[in-house]
């Protein structure tokens, strides 16, 4: 690692962030993952941008959440 | 066991002055045999090196103990299996140790002396209380430093699955041993962590069209007794116990197994992992196996083994049409034995 690790310390920090911007999106998140699982059911077949939709929609909730986290730890 | 995240990895390696540019690049995918392999069967499967410095790191971390739990409990199981034989062990070996998990459940009667070994030095460094006189070796599991017949007893827990050439080992172990001494290991066995292992599959499928492995191989079951046999074990017993970990989400998961010190360093492992696919991951895990109160949980495979040097005293099964009495008979178990005893 070189320097004082400024960078390295943020990209964590976004990290660490992560499980409480997911919990504001339990929603979103369940419909992915109904989506997914559904596939995986006899019959299906899991291709890539199957659940595009809804990940689209789980990501730019995660992304708003993620945004008033870091303005609220500002 | 899980590669997380990439930008810690092209730290790995901070090039030295008047290195040239180009040796920056990322290290490629190399498997199968190394070129300076010695034995022709020799797997080259894990990057030791990275190993050692994952092991280092997550030893240093401001609380240790806050990652323990799954090695003190497999720790404390080893133990109870070593107070199960009716022996006392005067040198022990204890392969993998960490900061000394079993030795620390283990009583001075029991063992007289036990020799750490690990590859991590700060694991070493900050070895937990026991009160039985320890000896701290810095070693690989492969290339055990000892002469043949040296030790009463061997334990190893958790650290053998992430050994590159497991049947040498399980040689190396068998050949430390003195006739009549007894191995008693822990590895992770094949259900392990099945269920992070599915979801980044499927996520990786479902936003990059493919996956890499991300947890890494383990051993099966019947290869485990093969193997053991194939070392030179006599009388091998291994037996399963599942443990299984709730946790509040997926990240949490994976954090708790890099402060374990079991982070993937597969050769094979993709460097990067991105962050749509995490968050992918994650939903997927939550909605496939979370629990009523909302945890997930993980399982944790745990494969017991037991194995013993010859030893002429042991027990040997009879020879071939040596009975003298039939199962026709066992009736009548109880006469006959009465019988003998009278004759004795």
């Amino acid at each position: 690692m070189s320097g004082n690790g400024a960078v390295w310390g943020r990209v964590r920090g976004r990290l660490r962030a992560f499980p409480e911007s997911l919990a504001a999106c339990g929603a979103e998140a369940a419909a992915y993952g109904r989506c997914v699982r559904a596939s995986t059911a006899p019959g299906g077949r899991l291709v890539k941008d199957l659940c595009a939709q809804e990940f689209e929609a789980l990501r730019s909730c995660f992304a708003a959440a993620a945004k008033k986290t870091l303005r609220g730890s500002l | 066991m899980l590669g997380l995240g990439g930008l810690w990895l092209l730290w790995r390696r901070p090039p030295a002055a008047g290195v040239p540019a180009k040796s920056l690049r990322l290290r490629k995918v190399a498997s199968g045999v190394s070129p300076g392999s010695t034995s022709p069967r020799a797997l080259n499967i894990f990057d030791r090196d990275l190993k050692r410095k994952q092991k280092n790191w997550a030893a240093r971390q401001p609380e240790p103990m806050k990652f323990d739990y799954l090695k003190e409990e497999v720790g404390s199981q080893i133990a109870d299996r070593v107070y199960d034989i009716a022996r006392n062990f005067s040198l022990a070996l204890d392969v993998g140790c960490g900061r000394g998990y079993i030795a620390q459940h283990l009583n001075k009667e029991t063992v007289g002396k036990f020799f750490q070994v690990d590859i991590a030095e700060n694991a070493l460094k900050n070895v937990l209380e026991m009160e039985i006189p320890t000896v701290s070796v810095l070693a690989d599991e492969e290339f055990l430093p000892f002469r043949e017949n040296t030790f009463d007893l061997v334990v190893s827990s958790l650290s053998l699955h992430w050994v590159n050439d497991l049947p040498r080992a399980l040689e190396q172990i068998h050949y430390v041993l003195k006739p009549d001494g007894v191995f008693i290991g822990a590895m992770f066995g094949g259900d392990t962590l099945y269920e992070l292992r599915c979801s980044l599959q499927l996520a990786e499928t479902e936003r990059e069209g493919g996956f890499s492995p991300h947890v890494s191989p383990f051993t099966a079951l019947n290869d485990l007794g093969h193997l053991l046999g194939r070392a030179g074990f006599n009388t091998m017993t291994v037996d399963t116990d599942e443990i299984q970990v709730n946790y509040p989400g997926m990240f949490e998961l994976m954090e708790d197994l890099k402060g374990m010190g079991e982070s993937n360093c597969a050769w094979n492992r993709k460097a990067l992992l991105h962050r749509d696919t995490m968050l992918a991951a994650a939903a997927v895990y939550r909605e496939m196996y979370r629990n009523e109160d909302g945890s997930v949980p993980a399982t944790y495979q745990i494969y017991y083994m037991i194995g013993w040097k010859y030893h002429d005293s042991q027990a040997r099964p009879a020879e071939r049409g040596s009975a003298t009495v039939s199962f026709g008979e066992l009736e009548k178990i109880n006469n006959l034995m009465s019988q003998e005893k009278k004759s004795q």
